[in-house]
């Protein structure tokens, strides 16, 4: 080898990267390995949407059912309260009918 | 190694963090074709090579400057001797691509012809005669500089 050569390899010593290159290169596989374990991990996004969906409406249901249900009730109550007071009425009219 | 034949064969020292990160994470998708530590060697030096090859000539289509390659306005005359390093990294950045790596990979990786044939899957004939046109283009190119007489 010629002086020329000692030279070369002296110009073209390995030379390295910045201190925090390999810090960046782990994080960023690391963010990889992590996306590509999600779908595994997490349901994917249009099932949740579609859970949230069901949940919206079947909470929906479940509350006109309820309401409904209230309503059937004020309705019976009031029919009893107006028909406790039909008889008292009726009784009270026999009794003022000689 | 991958980091730094990126960075002589671009000069550029984002770029070259650039593809060495980018060679990594290409081992890292690819490590269940990797059969033993030389493979990985081989192979992280083989897609570097590429990596590097292709970003010059993306460089080529669309020019930068790097830094590392803007004139210095106070160098004249004959450099002395610890310029010679940075004469001759800027004499080896005006070789033509494939001349460029085999000088690289001979002088920075210490691989032998045939290495550098498998490597970048060209004839041994055509490295060697690489290697002996770019060392007498230098040769001459520094001479004519007055760096050495020979």
């Amino acid at each position: 080898m010629d002086w020329l050569e000692d030279e070369l390899q002296q110009a073209l010593r390995r030379q390295e990267p910045s201190p925090d290159f390999e810090a960046r290169v782990t994080s960023t596989v690391s963010r990889q390995v992590n996306a590509a374990m999600r779908p595994v991990l997490l349901m994917p996004r249009w099932l949740a949407t579609a859970a949230a969906v069901l949940a919206i409406a079947g909470a929906g249901a479940g509350y006109r059912y309820h309401q409904g249900h209230v309503a059937k009730e004020q309705v019976m109550l009031a029919m009893r309260l107006a028909g406790s007071r039909l008889n008292r009425i009726q009784m009270q009219m026999k009794a003022v009918r000689p | 190694m991958v980091f730094s034949v990126a960075y002589h064969f671009l000069r550029d020292r984002d770029t070259a963090e650039e593809i060495a990160q980018d060679v990594f994470l290409s081992l890292h998708r690819n490590l269940g074709g990797i059969q033993s530590a030389a493979h990985a060697g081989f192979w992280l030096r083989k897609v570097a090579v590429q990596r590097s090859i292709d970003a010059s000539r993306k460089r080529m289509r669309r020019p930068q400057v790097a830094l590392e390659d803007v004139a210095e306005p106070v160098a004249r005359g004959v450099p002395s001797d610890p310029m010679l390093g940075e004469t001759l990294r800027r004499l080896i950045a005006t070789l033509p691509e494939t001349p460029r790596m085999v000088m690289i990979l001979r002088y920075q990786e210490d691989l032998d012809p045939s290495d550098i044939a498998n490597l970048m899957a060209i004839p041994v004939g055509t490295v060697k005669s690489h290697l002996q046109r770019s060392l007498a283009l230098l040769r001459e190119k520094l001479v004519r500089r007055g760096v050495r007489e020979e």
